[in-house]
């Protein structure tokens, strides 16, 4: 028999009894579309957390830091230091795209009349666009920069003029302009641990783009220069190797005529040794890599942060809910195949008489089967088509009005928040999966019929 | 027996063909010890009244229900030995068959159902239906081959189950009380029609029937009265 010849006869079968074939499919409609709905809805969460923690941070960066432990308590992992040589060796792992180490350090900053705090990191201008920094205006930072410094988008917050009257406390502190801070000069005072006071004149030739929450507290400058900056922190401490203040001075070099050394009260600084970074920026390929490079890090002794590490929790947790959403269309799903079922079993008493005639004429069992199947897999493909569609209308208005109504103001850039999603792999497997459950539901059905003796059949016809 | 050995090897035979019913606690014998032997293009017609068992000698000749003992050799396979699916293969190339009660497919158009033989032999459907056309026009139903079997009188639902039998060019049709819903007029109206195109084509008949005047038509009548072959007439010339 043909194939073609079988899908005629099987679709004619079908619409001899409308009604109940319209039933049939309804069943199948209702399943599809349970389970489809109910799956967008987690992949939709996924989704939706994952954008969320995008605009906090990358999911291809990594912040490296050495790892503490403090003094006594046991460390299961060795503890390594950040060094050039620890540099060196994560720049080697596979998946990692580019690396920089970084310097922190903080102080005082002035603009103009308004007094703030620069959380200033040095970090190779080289890498910056690899490591996905982004100005919305003026530029990154170049090689030849030293006293150029680009700031993060929330930077201008921390700056106040004394003089002004604070906002109640109860409303929100204005959000300042970032442009306030491009191509101005800030001037950074720094304190060590003696006491000692250094002026820097920092001029800022960029401002982030907020796209990425990560960097916008903090200003960034080339990592020489900031290094400077720190070792001069790190005199008087307890490893400091006691340069006296006047050879940091000479250290200084030509940048001398831009650094003012006054003596007061003690900054602060991160990084014990001194060749030690306070951390280092990871770019990897992607995701997958991100989570593999953080677990292999920790597990090299030191200690790594990636938003990704908490992506895992999340879709955990979006998969347990998925399963239970699944599970409930699955059970709807399954409700409907035992509709098939039935609707096909009743379809051979009917066709008795029938299926025997064929039998006589020639009919196979294989024709017979593959008709019996053939009815009940068109029964899966038309429901779970029309659930497919109707899934999408669902779809739409669940984030229509239920998305808009649920989170407001959480989407991105006035995009209402997707809480349903249906991507095409949910579309395929949803048709592959109802034609599925039309072709098992048809099996008992198609066993009956090839067990049908024509002649009792004709008989009693 | 002596003419058997003249022709050549028969296309069907029956040998001490036995076939027994379990209804309830009782076995029925249905079949008592049979033998039969049909030659090529001979036009055989099985006598009886009710329950005399030439309703399952046709069933068991043709491979539909199985001898309790003895063998169907059809030309020269024991059709009873086959598995279903090779019986399968023999029903569709080579017999055709004719019920009482017509058996069309209600839902399918006159020559639809002639062609429906064709479908499980996968023959292309511009073909089929050619086919189908063309035996409608032998039995004189061209011009309500696009009627379903409900718009149509008993004896015109009886030609096209004939057409149906005859689409594929079988070697053997069994017919079973083909006129037993028709008017005399119809009865021998069908038998004269079929008793002609099966001689043309060379074609073998097996009929079974209660009524002596369509038995005539016959080349050959067996009687058979409680599961045996009690005689048998040739021309017209009764051997008991």
């Amino acid at each position: 028999m043909k194939s073609f010849d079988l899908l005629t006869l099987a679709n004619r079968n079908l619409w001899r009894r409308k009604g109940r074939t319209f039933l049939t499919v309804l069943g199948v409609i209702i399943g599809t579309t349970a389970i489809v709905v109910m799956l967008s809805l987690g992949i939709g969460l996924v989704e939706s957390q994952k954008k969320q923690m995008e605009q906090w941070g990358s999911l291809n960066m990594i912040r490296v830091q050495q790892s503490y432990s403090f003094p006594g308590e046991p460390s299961d992992n060795p503890q390594r230091l950040l060094n050039d040589e620890a540099i060196e060796e994560i720049r080697a792992i596979e998946g990692v795209l580019a690396l920089s180490p970084a310097y922190e350090v903080g102080g005082e900053a002035k603009l103009g009349r308004k007094m703030g705090y620069f959380s200033l990191i040095g970090i190779d201008p080289a890498m910056m666009d690899l490591l996905e920094f982004e100005v919305s205006h003026g530029r990154l930072l170049t090689g030849d920069d030293k006293f150029n410094v680009v700031a993060g988008s929330w930077v201008i917050n921390n700056f106040m003029d004394p003089k002004e009257q604070p906002g109640r406390w109860d409303e929100p502190p204005p959000q300042g302009d970032p442009l306030e801070l491009l191509n101005k000069r800030v001037s950074l005072t720094l304190m060590n641990q003696r006491q000692q006071k250094r002026v820097y004149s920092l001029n800022v030739v960029g401002i982030l783009s907020d796209t990425s929450m990560e960097h916008a507290h903090s200003v960034f400058g080339p990592l020489p220069e900031i290094k400077k900056m720190r070792d001069f922190i790190q005199q008087g401490m307890q490893n400091d190797p006691m340069i006296p203040p006047g050879k940091a001075m000479e250290m200084s070099g030509s940048t001398a005529d831009r650094v003012v050394e006054v003596p007061t009260q003690p900054g602060r600084s991160s990084g014990r040794e001194k060749d030690q970074y306070s951390f280092a920026l990871v770019r990897t390929e992607d995701v997958a890599f991100t989570r593999a490079i953080s677990t292999d890090l920790r597990e090299r002794g030191f200690n790594a942060y990636s938003m990704a590490d908490n992506l895992a929790g999340i879709e955990n947790a979006a998969r347990q809910m998925q399963a239970v959403l699944g599970g409930i269309g699955a059970i709807t799903l399954l409700v409907a195949a035992i509709g098939i079922t039935n609707t096909m079993v009743m379809s051979i008493y009917e066709r008795t008489r029938e299926i025997a005639i064929m039998k006589v004429v020639g009919a196979s069992f294989g024709d017979i089967r593959t008709l019996f199947l053939a009815e009940s897999s068109l029964i899966g493909l038309m429901g779970g088509s029309i659930g497919i569609g109707l899934s999408y209308l669902l779809s739409y208005i669940l984030n229509k009005y239920l998305g808009a109504a649920m989170a407001p103001g959480m989407g991105q850039d006035g995009v209402a928040l997707q809480i349903s999603m249906i991507p095409a792999w949910l579309v395929l497997f949803a048709v592959a999966f109802s034609i599925g459950i039309g072709l098992i539901s048809g099996i008992y059905p198609a066993n009956r019929a090839i067990k049908l003796d024509p002649i009792t059949a004709m008989r009693n016809g | 027996m002596v003419f058997n050995e003249v022709m050549s090897l028969p296309i069907l035979e029956l040998r001490h063909v036995v076939k027994k019913y379990r209804v309830g606690k009782e076995v029925v014998t249905a079949l008592d010890d049979v033998d039969l032997s049909v030659q090529a293009g001979e036009f055989v017609a099985i006598l009886g009244t009710s329950g005399s068992g030439k309703t399952t000698l046709l069933n068991v000749a043709a491979g539909l229900e199985k001898p309790t003992r003895g063998d169907v050799i059809f030309r020269g396979t024991v059709l009873n030995k086959l598995k279903e699916r090779q019986k399968v293969v023999f029903r569709r190339k080579q017999m055709g068959f004719i019920f009482q009660s017509y058996n069309l497919l209600p839902t399918m158009t006159a020559q639809e159902n002639v062609a429906l033989p064709l479908i499980f032999d996968g023959v292309p459907v511009r073909e089929r239906l050619k086919r189908a056309v063309a035996v409608l026009t032998i039995m004189g139903l061209k011009e309500r081959r696009m009627h379903k079997p409900m718009e149509m009188s008993g004896g015109q639902q009886q030609r096209v189950s004939i057409a149906r039998a005859l689409v594929h060019n079988p070697r053997i049709i069994f017919a079973d009380e083909l006129t037993g819903n028709l008017d005399s007029h119809t009865t021998n109206d069908i038998m004269r029609n079929l008793k002609e195109t099966i001689c043309g084509q060379g074609q073998t008949l097996i009929m079974v029937t209660h009524d002596h005047d369509v038995a005539k038509f016959a080349d050959r009548i067996i009687f058979m009265v409680d599961g045996k072959i009690v005689s048998e007439e040739r021309g017209g010339h009764k051997n008991e």
